[in-house]
């Protein structure tokens, strides 16, 4: 080996674990930020529900086992608290696709002044989940609101007091909140359906109907899939509207996993509940999001 | 685990033995359930006149709009008057919320040295033991609660201790609208005292549609609390929780089922208007003329006034006449408001500026202050002969109504009102229990008996839970 | 007053609801009429038909916020009052003054950008750096990283944003640091979301679609990593950068759990309306011009970047 290769393998050498080093630079702050706030939490998490906590800080915690992951998933307030939130992905999913879908279709046609149509679609954009919420609280009062008004129910609660409607009224302010980016991404993926094809199915005799539904339909079938994935992880983590609108109730009727949570680290001091209720919250979400993937990808079509 | 079987022992003992001795406890905080005055804590009112001067203070409360100006304008005024205490105050929007903050900073350190808290909250704050008691520094300072109102003072004595400085008080009135009452041909200057007059006048402005219904009733549970106390009746097992522990409810009988009855009768003959626990609905649907009379705290009073003072709601000629409400003579209206807890994490001379600070906000004069500006009721029976209350009572005799009615009927376990840990706000506790089973009664039709039982059941288990685990 | 619904329909809301009927009834009598006749006819019907509905829907989409707008401007009695005054009698901005100052949606705002502020600079930091890492760089566990940052994706804040409190808490008892990250700092609301595993696997699938030579390219121009990240490669996938900037923006701003949990003494706007929610009667309008207030940021956004901002929204929404 003479002197000179020894430079350059060591060059090399050198410049491949810099290369390296580098690496590690540029992933370690990232990696810092995921260890303190969502691994170690999440391991934190897991151990927390195996004690009760004291009704104060600062009081000695108590074993318990895998006691309280049954009773707490055994409860009421977790079996009520799921399906209120299952109840409340269903409401606010589905319809936020379809209405979005139709205001993106109407809004997909060349007509003089469609541009102002779009940003007014598009608008709700702009409201936050507490901008929409004092919104709605103000529409939904019975004695200010004109909703109430408008339907003669004079003598009557706000709908958000009713047992009967507040699941549905929080369902319907998050539909029209996120009206605006459910408008802004199907519009989106109606741009990237081309012309040609839809010209082609109206040259072939296909009516409105017809080429909706057997062309912009399957070409869209993956932003419909993104929305669904994105949509229904978002609806379980929904927090703000019930907070602002209901705070869980009327009997708990809105009390969604979220909430529970809150309520329960914050008014009831009962981490090791809420630990067991945040961890079930995880394994939902992950079991949604895998059926969802399994399922529906399945029937999504990306050819193009 | 050796400190917490003893505070069990010691919880049983102090039920078995009323003048328990139990103590022992090897830290420095009291036990649980509070002690016998024997064994309060020492409170360190030398220390504040070593400590370098001055002792800076913060003020947790939950004071929002013309009262949080007044607190504002009383603690200058108080940082003007010495310079041994300077108190910075600090305010959120609810009790809730200066709750919550409280809760979190046991755990963070981050607490304050004077905490404002709601009436509700006294079992919680005594659990917490995070509390220097109150009668610990009267006593220590030579002073004691002749001069409170005796209700006001009963509140906060648990088992013979006063664990808060009482502030702010107020109790729930009937607002009503004396133009309606007119039109109705009702007496406007004798507004209804009982339920069953409540329901005649009810009646009476229904029927001649001078609106839509008589009184507006909040969903909350605060018009049942007080009408058990008017029945002197207790909410809670163990003398409303002041003997010991509270264990269970105790409205789960006629008269509680009564009670519900008529709040039933009333919404579904459509005499009454149901309208939501939080906000403004019901003095809204006075405003607007779809009510005639409503129930709320006398607290609000100062902002309904500045509001039809700013000549908004013409129509509305607002009357203010005590809470309706059954008439026994064991019972009498309940203490609301909040009051003024020590920490007795701070240091000695920071517990000791607290409670001078405290012990301002109660004296006669700042109660005088305060009363008129705010329309609370003065804690002081003193405040009362003191300008300026005296010129606003006589101006506006409506301000002097709740205060009258706490000097009315007699002392007992049921007119000092409950001490329950989990009283609960909405969807909580004991609290949301009772508005649950209220809600289920008006929208699901359920009989009164069956919503008393579903109250309780729900109510038994809340504190069934809260008490298991206080450590 | 009278609890009779007709006699409370004045001529303002009546007609008001009458014209939504006649506009709805006129449509389908101009589309039914239409398929009858055939056409220059039937194309303006069916224009005109258009028309009604994409107006009528505007007007659904619209109305919560318009009648915001308006209560802005009402005084509270005016506001509870029946029949609903649907246009303002007169603008008096008196009370957006008064929501700005008194109800401290000036000190919101400010908070809300600050904390906005740090966490889109650092996320696109973060993201920038760790995803030319993972499209250029080589280093052994690199599969393994990069899959941890994927699996950050699937861990909801929402189930772990009260141990984190926990955690922010300690941070604040360190020396030095703490007293920027611990409680009731703008720190704790930002530092949580300072990197973002959605973001850097964007900014890689950027950097990969770039072409390859560029690289080498760079390098015989004698540009390291450094210099060719932020001169070549960043410049060239400004349109992710961007998408991502918007889309961290949106998620920072619009954030109520942890704001609500974290911070007493700064309050982001969001959280601030809730403070502002529970105003009291005399002040319900101020209210309303707080809503109006706090959503006026992303109005301006929305008007003067629509069309980033529908990519950053739909960033990874659409493929192509």
């Amino acid at each position: 080996m003479t002197h000179r290769d020894a430079v350059v393998r060591r060059r090399r050498f050198s410049r491949k674990t810099r290369e390296a080093l580098l690496g590690y630079a540029l992933v370690l702050p990232p990696l810092i930020i995921f260890g303190t706030f969502t691994f170690y939490p999440f391991v934190k998490n897991i151990w927390l529900g195996l004690y009760k906590t004291p009704l104060f800080p600062g009081t000695p915690r108590r074993w318990a086992g895998l006691t309280q992951y049954r009773e707490v998933l055994t409860s009421d307030l977790f079996s009520n608290s799921f399906w209120v939130t299952i109840k409340f992905v269903l409401l606010t999913v589905p319809a936020g696709i379809v209405l979005g879908l139709l205001l993106a279709v109407l809004a997909h046609q060349r007509l003089r002044g469609i541009a102002i149509f779009r940003t007014i679609f598009s608008s709700t954009v702009i409201t936050s989940v507490a901008v929409a919420s004092l919104i709605s609280l103000t529409l939904l009062n019975p004695q200010i609101g004109l909703l109430n008004y408008a339907l003669g129910r004079t003598n009557a609660l706000s709908p958000l007091d009713d047992p009967k409607w507040a699941l549905i009224s929080v369902a319907g302010v998050t539909i029209w909140q996120n009206l605006g980016l459910s408008f802004i991404v199907m519009s989106a993926g109606l741009q990237a359906v081309p012309d040609e094809l839809l010209e082609a199915a109206r040259v072939d005799g296909a009516g409105t109907w017809a080429r909706f539904r057997s062309v912009t339909l399957p070409l869209l079938s993956p932003t419909i899939f993104f929305v669904v994935v994105i949509g229904s992880i978002h609806a379980f983590q929904s927090f703000g509207q019930i907070d602002l609108l209901t705070q869980g109730g009327p009997q708990d009727r809105t009390n969604v996993l979220v909430y529970a949570i809150y309520r329960t680290v914050f008014i009831e001091n009962n981490d090791g509940r809420a630990a067991v209720l945040a961890m079930a919250l995880f394994a939902i979400t992950i079991v949604l999001t895998v059926f969802q993937l399994r399922i529906l990808e399945r029937r999504v079509s990306y050819e193009r | 685990m050796g400190v917490m079987r003893r505070s069990i022992i010691v919880s049983a003992l102090l039920a078995l033995v009323v003048a328990a001795c139990g103590g022992g406890s090897s830290d420095k905080s009291q036990p649980a359930d509070g002690g016998s005055n024997s064994e309060l804590p020492t409170c360190p009112l030398d220390a504040l006149a070593t400590a370098a001067k001055p002792v800076q203070i913060t003020y947790w409360h939950a004071m929002t709009r013309v009262n949080e100006e007044q607190l504002k304008k009383l603690t200058d005024k108080f940082n003007a008057s010495q310079s041994d205490v300077h108190v910075t105050i600090s305010g959120v929007p609810s009790y809730t919320d200066n709750l919550t903050r409280f809760r979190a900073g046991l755990g963070t350190g981050n607490l304050p040295d004077l905490m404002q808290s709601e009436e509700t909250s006294l079992q919680t704050m005594l659990d917490s033991r995070a509390i220097l008691p109150a009668q610990s520094c009267l006593t220590a300072d030579h002073a004691t609660t002749d001069d409170f109102v005796k209700r006001i003072a009963a509140y906060y004595t648990v088992k013979g201790a006063l664990w808060a400085m009482p502030f702010n008080d107020s109790n729930p009135i009937l607002y009503y609208d004396k133009a309606l009452f007119q039109r109705a041909g009702l007496d406007p200057d004798k507004p209804p005292a009982t339920l069953d007059e409540v329901k005649a006048a009810a009646q009476q402005i229904v029927q001649k549609r001078i609106a839509d219904s008589g009184i507006a009733l909040k969903t909350d549970t605060v018009a049942f609390e007080h009408w058990l106390a008017k029945s002197g009746h207790t909410i809670v097992d163990n003398d409303n929780g002041r003997t010991a522990r509270a264990t269970k409810v105790t409205f789960d009988d006629a008269t509680g089922e009564q009670l519900f009855a008529w709040i039933k009768d009333m919404t579904t003959s459509k005499l009454a208007l149901s309208t939501a626990a939080g906000g403004v609905d019901h003095f809204l649907a006075v405003a607007n003329g779809r009510a005639a009379m409503t129930i709320d705290s006398s607290a609000a009073l100062g902002t309904i006034d500045s509001v039809l003072g700013s000549g908004q709601f013409k129509a509305v000629k607002l009357g203010v006449g005590p809470m309706p409400g059954p008439d026994s003579p064991d019972g009498g209206v309940l203490v609301g408001g909040a009051a003024n807890f020590i920490v007795n994490k701070s240091s000695p001379a920071e517990q000791a500026a607290a409670y001078e600070f405290a012990k301002y906000l109660a004296e006669p004069q700042v109660q005088a202050d305060w009363a008129a500006a705010t329309g609370y009721v003065p804690v002081r029976r003193s405040s009362t002969k003191l300008a300026p209350l005296t010129t606003v009572w006589a101006q506006k005799p409506g301000y002097k109504v709740a205060y009258d009615q706490l000097l009315e009927g007699p002392e007992n376990p049921a007119t000092a009102g409950p001490v329950i840990g989990p009283y609960g706000a909405k969807g909580q506790g004991v609290r949301g229990a009772i508005v649950d089973a209220l809600t289920r009664m008006l929208t699901e039709n359920l009989a009164p008996a069956d919503a008393i039982k579903d109250a309780a059941t729900k109510a038994n288990a809340a504190i069934a839970d809260y008490n298991s685990r206080v450590g | 007053m009278s609890a009779d619904i007709v006699a409370t329909l004045t001529p303002g809301f009546a007609q008001f609801l009458v014209a939504i009927g006649l506009l709805v009834v006129g449509s389908s009598v101009l589309t039914v009429a239409a398929s009858f006749g055939g056409g220059v006819l039937a194309r303006r019907a069916r224009m005109i038909n258009r028309y009604v509905l994409l107006v009528v829907l505007a007007g659904i989409v619209l109305f919560p916020i318009y009648i915001t707008v308006v209560n802005s401007f009402l005084s509270p009695d005016r506001i509870a009052a029946r029949p609903p005054t649907l246009v303002p009698p007169s603008l008096d901005f008196g009370v957006y003054g008064k929501a700005w100052n008194q109800g401290h949606i000036s000190s919101y705002l400010f908070n809300s950008f600050v904390v906005t502020f740090i966490i889109v600079a650092g996320q696109l930091l973060t993201s920038i750096c760790a995803g030319y890492a993972f499209a250029y760089l080589a280093f052994p566990l690199k599969r393994t990283i990069f899959v941890v940052f994927l699996a950050t994706m699937m861990v909801p804040f929402e189930v772990v944003f009260f141990t984190n409190l926990q955690t922010v808490v300690s941070l604040g008892k360190l020396p030095a640091v703490g007293q920027f990250v611990g409680l009731d700092t703008y720190g704790a609301l930002a530092i949580p979301f300072l990197a973002a595993g959605f973001g850097a696997f964007l900014v890689r699938q950027a950097f990969l679609s770039l072409p390859r030579d560029l690289k080498d390219a760079a390098e015989l121009d004698g540009y390291g990593h450094w210099r060719f990240m932020w001169r070549v490669a960043v410049p060239l996938a400004r349109p992710t950068v961007a998408a991502l900037a918007l889309f961290s923006f949106f998620g920072a701003w619009n954030q109520y759990l942890w704001p609500l949990v974290a911070s007493d003494h700064y309050r982001t706007v969001q959280v601030g309306l809730r403070q502002l929610s529970r105003g009291s009667l005399d002040e319900i309008n101020v209210t309303f011009a707080g809503t109006v207030l706090a959503a006026l940021p992303l109005v301006v956004l929305l008007l003067v970047f629509q069309k980033q901002l529908v990519r950053g929204l739909t960033a990874g929404a659409v493929k192509g």
